[in-house]
Order: C-alpha cells, then sequence, then structure tokens
C-alpha cells in the first residue's frame, strides 16, 4: 500500500481509506455542532467550550490507540492509515480559515496599524518564556533537554532551528519535541479553556487577543475564540482580527525571534543556573 | 515550481472540506447552504491561490495559511473595489463554522503520537504547560501596556 503507482487495487484501496475519513470526520462535525456552544460559569469566570473542541476531543479518542483499543469496530473505520492521511489535510482544511480571518482584518486595517508598536513588542512576550519555565525544568532535574523544551513555544520553526543546530536526536532535540508534541496534542484543548478563563486576569481583551497569536493557526484559534465569545459581543471582530494579526507576524518574526534572541538567551541563562541547581542536589 | 497533479488533489480536498463546512454551519448555526455558497466558492478561490502562491514561492517560508489571511485581507480593505463584493458573499460563510472540520482533521490525525506521548514523563507536560502559559500572558502583559500608553485601551 506504501507505494504512489495508480494501480487498480490500489488506487481503489486509496479511495475507500480516504471515503472512511472524510465520514468519519464528517460524523464528529455533525456530532460537535449538534452539542453546540456552552457557557460554563466556574466561580467568577466562565468558560466557554466550542463544536471545536469537541471535535478535536472526539477525533483523538477515536484512534486505533486510545478507544480504537478496547472497541473493535472503531479500528475498522480509522486505522493508522487514516490517522496518516489526516495530517496533510489539516493544512488544507485550515485554509478558510485563514481567508475569513483575512475578512475580518481588511474592514479593520486602519485600527490594526494604529496598533502597530503594540504588535511589534508584544512579539518580545516569548521572552518570558524561558525566564519563567528553564528553572521549573532544572528543578525537575532535566539538563540540556530543558533549553530545547523552555527556548520558545516550540511550533514548527522551532523544531527547525533546534534540529538544525543541535541534531533531532540531541538532548536539545529531545526536549524541543516534548512540548511541540504535548502542544500537538492538548495545544488547542488548553488554550481553548485559558482563552475565556484569562479575562480573570484583569487583562484587556484586545491584549490577550495579540497574545493569542503564538505561530499556530490551531492554537491562536481556539485561544482567540473562546475569548470572543466570553468578551463583551462588541469587541468580537477586533478581538479575532487582532490575534489573526499577531499570528502572521509571529509566522514571519518567529524563526527568527528564536535564532537571535531566545536561543542565546536560554543558553545564557542556563549556563548561569545549572551551576546552583547542580549544588542543590550535590548537597542533599 | 507547480505541480498540476498535485494541485489538483488539494483542490479535491478543499472541496470535500467546503462541503463540510456548509453541513456544519447548517447544522451548528442554522444558516442556508444554498446562500453560502458563492461564499465558500470564493473562499476555495483564494485558499487554492494560497496554496499555489506558496509552491511558486517557497523560498520565502511563509505558510499557506498565512497567504490565505493575507489575500483575503487585501481583497476586503476598505478602500478596494472587491471590498463590498467580497465580504457580502464571504459573510454567509459563518467563522466558527470553518474551524470544526480542522480540528477533527487534527484530532485524528495526532492518534498516532500517542504512543510517544505515553514515552514522556510526567516532567514535560507539566514544563510545556508553564511554557504555554507564559508565552501567552509574557505577550498579554507587553501588549496591555503598550496598548495603554498608546491610548488604545
Amino acid at each position: 500500500m506504501s507505494n504512489t503507482s495508480n494501480g487498480g487495487a490500489d488506487s481503489k484501496g486509496k479511495i475507500a481509506m480516504y471515503a472512511k475519513l472524510y465520514l468519519a470526520v464528517l460524523l464528529i462535525i455533525i456530532v460537535s455542532e449538534l452539542i453546540g456552544i456552552h457557557k460554563i460559569n466556574i466561580g467568577p469566570g466562565s468558560v466557554v467550550l466550542l463544536p471545536m473542541l469537541y471535535a478535536v476531543i472526539i477525533g483523538i479518542l477515536i484512534t486505533p490507540d486510545v478507544l480504537g483499543k478496547p472497541f473493535k469496530f472503531l479500528r475498522k473505520i480509522v486505522t493508522s492509515e487514516e490517522v496518516e492521511a489526516a495530517g496533510p489535510i489539516v493544512l488544507i482544511s485550515l485554509l478558510p480559515l485563514g481567508v475569513k480571518y483575512g475578512t475580518l482584518v481588511g474592514p479593520n486595517i486602519v485600527k490594526i496599524i494604529q496598533a502597530g508598536p503594540a504588535f511589534l513588542l508584544q512579539e518580545l512576550g516569548n521572552v518570558a518564556t524561558p525566564l519563567i519555565a528553564l528553572p521549573l525544568a532544572l528543578m525537575l532535574g532535566l539538563e540540556r533537554e530543558a533549553v530545547g523544551a523552555t527556548v520558545s513555544i516550540c511550533r514548527e520553526p522551532t523544531l527547525g532551528v533546534i534540529g538544525g543546530r543541535y541534531g533531532m536526536n540531541s538532548p536539545e532535540g529531545t526536549g524541543v519535541l516534548g512540548t511541540y508534541m504535548i502542544g500537538t496534542v492538548f495545544g488547542t484543548i488548553f488554550f481553548g479553556l485559558l482563552g475565556s478563563f484569562a479575562l480573570l486576569t484583569g487583562l484587556h481583551p484586545y491584549a490577550l487577543a495579540m497574545a493569542s497569536g503564538m505561530g499556530s493557526g490551531s492554537m491562536m484559534t481556539a485561544a482567540a475564540s473562546s475569548l470572543a465569545a466570553a468578551a463583551d459581543p462588541a469587541l468580537k471582530d477586533t478581538i479575532l482580527a487582532y490575534a489573526a494579526t499577531s499570528n502572521m507576524l509571529t509566522g514571519v518574526t518567529g524563526m527568527y525571534s528564536v535564532i537571535f534572541i531566545a536561543l542565546p538567551l536560554t543558553n545564557l541563562y542556563y549556563r548561569k543556573l545549572y551551576p546552583v541547581f547542580k549544588k542543590d542536589k550535590g548537597g542533599k | 515550481m507547480l505541480n498540476m497533479k498535485n494541485t489538483l488533489e488539494q483542490l479535491k480536498i478543499m472541496i470535500v472540506v467546503a462541503v463540510m463546512i456548509l453541513i456544519g454551519q447548517k447544522i451548528g448555526y442554522g444558516l442556508s447552504v444554498i446562500e453560502a455558497i458563492p461564499g465558500i466558492i470564493l473562499i476555495v478561490i483564494v485558499a487554492m491561490l494560497a496554496l499555489m502562491i506558496k509552491d511558486l514561492l517557497p523560498n520565502l517560508k511563509f505558510p499557506a495559511f498565512a497567504w490565505a489571511t493575507m489575500i483575503g485581507l487585501i481583497l476586503s480593505m476598505p478602500f478596494m473595489p472587491t471590498a463590498k463584493f467580497f465580504l457580502e458573499y464571504t459573510n454567509k460563510v459563518n467563522f466558527l463554522g470553518t474551524t470544526t472540520p480542522i480540528l477533527a482533521f487534527a484530532g485524528i490525525s495526532v492518534g498516532n503520537k500517542i504512543p510517544q506521548l505515553k514515552k514522556l514523563s510526567w516532567k514535560i507536560l507539566l514544563i510545556a504547560i508553564v511554557v504555554f502559559a507564559s508565552t501567552y500572558f509574557g505577550s498579554a502583559i507587553i501588549a496591555q501596556i503598550v496598548l495603554k500608553i498608546q491610548g488604545i485601551i
């Protein structure tokens, strides 16, 4: 099945495989949309549950290594082949959303240019990532893995930079892959919940909207749409437009900020901190 | 270079996704399938353009998603002659409706990472959560300060 020739049996198998995948996805969409949007008040804040959140959870659950294990019939529909095929489709299915973001940014373009300085400077907020997370990683006993794991939010550009510099099999590579994978599996769920709850901090929805653009289309969407659903409805369009703009900007600057700012800084910080944590352990 | 066979494959997938969006937004938001057809066709055209531009300019390292936003943005700026027409039709396609298919595919696609994920320790999970939260709040705090100085909020 792995060759890509157009032999009769092969392409028939391929069509059946895509048909099963599309059917599974369509069923997930129908169920998720039927459940609908729910706003749950928790203490002083509220969490907004959107259909996309159910979709990602159901999607993970029906794969062969999760519920496919105990339930045989699921393994007949979603096999590892469908799982493999779903990956490249994600990138294509993101594009209609990308266009919709364009239609949110376009009419607000003047407002966005006025907020230009905030957009540019908040990109530097990424520096807070190693500052806070590196000491924690060292405290938990990681060594060079800590540099890879905490250098940034570890999306594809960071994976490329760390892989290029240290190799993917290095300790730094293991670290960056760890954060990357957790982001891939739980990122949208995490930010889908945090996006609405973050309003409790008292930060303005516009500031939170800018922060949502972290260089991942799906994480940004989870953070920004749940924020937009929880905030004042009058702010909704600007929230989504700010988030999309910030995400586009991160797409441009992200890799360079890792190479020139985040990675040198994390390495320097590691050299200063490592002896401190090492001594602590030796003393015990 | 543009690979026609590849582009055609992408178009097929795009059409399937477009149909899914129409079905999803009918169920979730009660929006008419027929009324949304011109809008979704415009969206598919822009999305295909984004994929083609990305293939033609591989050295730019600008993702197709960002190209899609860029083209949508340019077509809907207030002083563009296309704005009224483009927005009128694409507004019939619900924003949240376009997100559900993505996450359904994304959920299934990470299924093969579960065994690898199980090998990671709880430590990396804790670290990753702190990484996510500090990236988010780091940017939010700076944005808050600058927006306040600028008098926007």
